[in-house]
């Protein structure tokens, strides 16, 4: 699995930092960078098509989720003079199962919640909850604590930032590496994870 | 097709003080007046409330008395949806020493759709797992039992009525002892002045997560609270279960068990499982005044033979007023048979001989036959070929005494021939 990644320039491999907890079965395409204490399901598929992805610490990504920096819809992979733009996601988020997040700037302490669905110009800052089945494609920067739920995409702004999932995160780190093998980082030497 | 299938696409009349025409699975039958009932014609009585999502029985009385909500169970004023209980911890002192301090519980509500919490209100969150929210004046009862004295609603007699609407209020009737006395209501009084708008009620910036929709505030019609921050969580809504009562003879048609977990009933006289039921099998494409035959299905609920004379409808008939073909209905009788529920299972059974003519019957499987009919289609519009027809079948009371006749031990209870209109639905025109 780490020699096909090695076949491509060192620029396009995925550096995950020691403490994260990475299963192979997932899907990480690219140049991508993972910060350490995340855990990425098996089935979760980070894909850097038209830019690198920098992920913070303590993210909690779920099975099938989809994390991508794609090519804007009308221009082609081969144009010249596309800037390749980074995408950053910040620590503290979690993406629910089944969930799609396109959008280029995620900040801390974020929610987005199943089957939701965000745009390429979504701006999430932090506490923000994107609902369930929500799709989200505006071209803005979500305020800080807002919660989008419901069919009709609704809003509300709440008081205090969604908690973070630190026990979730720690039970994970303890379990999944009992049942799944992890991918470690190509680079230096391998330190293996914290149990 | 699964749009065949739909079950407004053969509708059975009604003849009750209403003509009501609605798909058999909608309807019920009386089985001691013969005749087939819809919701309309029945009335409508409560059997016992229950709190949706703790699933909680609750005597009327005690329901009456909590103004039909539940103790424990609260709705989310934002969004309507079920508040949960979550705790924390939270350091507390000892009540022995003040000095040290242990990790307590702490109990707040919150919503798992919105995200709302009773921390956004300020209710302080409560040591006690159960929260019960504070009494609060309940203004709008008090407006509503004034009404009703006001207008002599109160009695318990006059609920006694079948078929008057009954009115939530009319339980809501006087102590004995207390004599009705009229309360004067002021009617409103228009004023020269009002109160000032603010100063800066043009130059302050809205802030709109602030501002409450009008179904939160009207979900509230006390209070009905302007700002987002004084919703207040009420408690939730009790549901109840009905029951069903034939206003002719008085005889209970539909009885839900009492239990709120169960979906059974005691009493269950409906339609479906009394009269032979008609679907849509296959519609071939229709043409403006071509013959087309259409593909029936009719099934028998009953464990006893049954015997069914389709007729078309005659000219002039006052019940054919939505039919927009004319069709040709068998004219021989049909014969299905009764429903064995081990029949699957039997496999020494010996198949059945009916003789059937295959003109008409497509084909047979146990108490289901197919038959074909013939469509003319009369009109050229755009909207659905409607056809209407009677159907006959005998039907056995099972209910009535049976007299014991001298001939035989095992008296069969006689069959009466019932006759409903039924019309079907076929579809556009095909182009």
């Amino acid at each position: 699995r780490m020699s096909e990644v090695n076949k491509q320039t060192a620029q396009k491999c995925a550096k995950i930092a020691a403490g994260a907890v990475v299963c192979v079965e997932s899907e990480i395409r690219g140049d991508v960078t993972i910060g350490a204490r995340t855990v990425v399901h098996p089935k979760a598929r980070i894909i850097a098509e038209a830019g690198p992805i920098i992920i913070g610490e303590g993210n909690l990504i779920e099975e099938q989720a989809l994390i991508i920096n794609s090519y804007p819809e009308n221009i082609m992979p081969d144009t010249e003079g596309v800037e390749p733009k980074v995408m950053t996601v910040g620590t503290n988020n979690v993406f629910e199962v089944g969930c799609v997040s396109q959008a280029l700037k995620i900040g801390d302490n974020n929610v987005i919640e199943s089957k939701a669905d965000l745009g390429r110009n979504v701006i999430l800052t932090s506490g923000c909850i994107v609902g369930a089945c929500c799709q989200v494609n505006t071209c803005e920067a979500v305020p800080e604590n807002t919660v989008i739920y419901g069919s009709n995409c609704i809003r509300r702004v709440q008081t205090e930032k969604p908690q973070p999932q630190t026990l979730q995160l720690d039970f994970l780190m303890k379990i999944l590496p009992n049942y799944h093998h992890l991918k470690k980082t190509v680079k230096g030497s391998t330190t293996p994870v914290r149990n | 097709m699964a749009s065949l299938l739909q079950p407004n696409r053969v509708v059975y009349l009604v003849c009750g003080e209403k003509k009501i025409r609605s798909p058999l699975s909608q309807l019920y039958f009386c089985r001691y007046c013969s005749e087939l009932r819809s919701l309309e014609c029945v009335s409508h009585e409560v059997d016992s409330h229950y709190c949706p999502s703790c699933l909680e029985n609750m005597p009327s009385a005690e329901a009456k008395l909590k103004k039909n909500r539940c103790a424990n169970c609260f709705d989310c004023p934002c969004c309507m949806h079920t508040l949960s209980t979550r705790a924390t911890n939270i350091p507390a002192p000892l009540p022995d020493d003040p000095t040290k301090t242990a990790m307590k519980k702490a109990y707040y509500l919150a919503c798992g759709f919105c995200r709302w919490t009773s921390r956004d209100v300020g209710m302080a969150d409560k040591s006690v797992e159960i929260i019960y929210q504070e009494g609060q004046p309940d203004r709008v009862l008090v407006f509503f039992h004034v009404t009703q004295e006001k207008y002599g609603l109160g009695t318990r007699l006059q609920r006694q009525r079948s078929g008057a609407p009954i009115s939530s209020l009319a339980g809501l009737s006087l102590k004995e002892g207390e004599d009705q006395k009229e309360i004067n209501i002021e009617p409103a009084q228009a004023l020269d002045e009002v109160e000032p708008l603010p100063e800066d009620c043009y130059t302050r910036p809205i802030s709109l997560p602030e501002v409450t929709t009008l179904r939160q505030r009207l979900l509230q019609p006390d209070f009905q609270p302007a700002g987002a921050s004084q919703l207040h969580p009420k408690h939730k809504h009790l549901l109840m279960k009905r029951s069903l009562r034939c206003r002719k003879c008085e005889h209970n048609l539909s009885k839900p068990e009492f239990n709120p977990t169960s979906i059974k009933f005691k009493i269950q006289l409906v339609a479906v499982s009394y009269i032979p039921e008609v679907r849509i099998m296959s519609i071939p494409n229709l043409r403006y005044m071509k013959e087309s035959q259409v593909l029936l299905t009719l099934t028998n609920p009953v464990e006893t033979i049954t015997h069914v004379t389709l007729v078309a409808c005659e000219e002039g008939d006052s019940d054919d007023i939505n039919s927009t073909a004319k069709v040709i209905v068998p004219t021989k009788e049909l014969v299905l048979a009764g429903k064995d529920a081990a029949a699957e299972y039997d496999e020494l059974a010996e198949p059945q001989d009916f003789q059937d003519d295959p003109d008409v019957v497509a084909f047979r499987k146990s108490n289901k036959i197919g038959f074909f009919i013939k469509v003319i289609p009369q009109k050229e519009e755009d909207e659905d070929v409607t056809v209407s027809f009677k159907i006959r079948h005998d039907f056995r009371n099972l209910a009535a005494p049976i007299r014991p006749s001298e001939e035989s031990a095992e008296a069969v209870p006689e069959a009466i021939w019932l006759t409903h209109h039924v019309e079907l639905s076929l579809g556009p025109l095909a182009n």
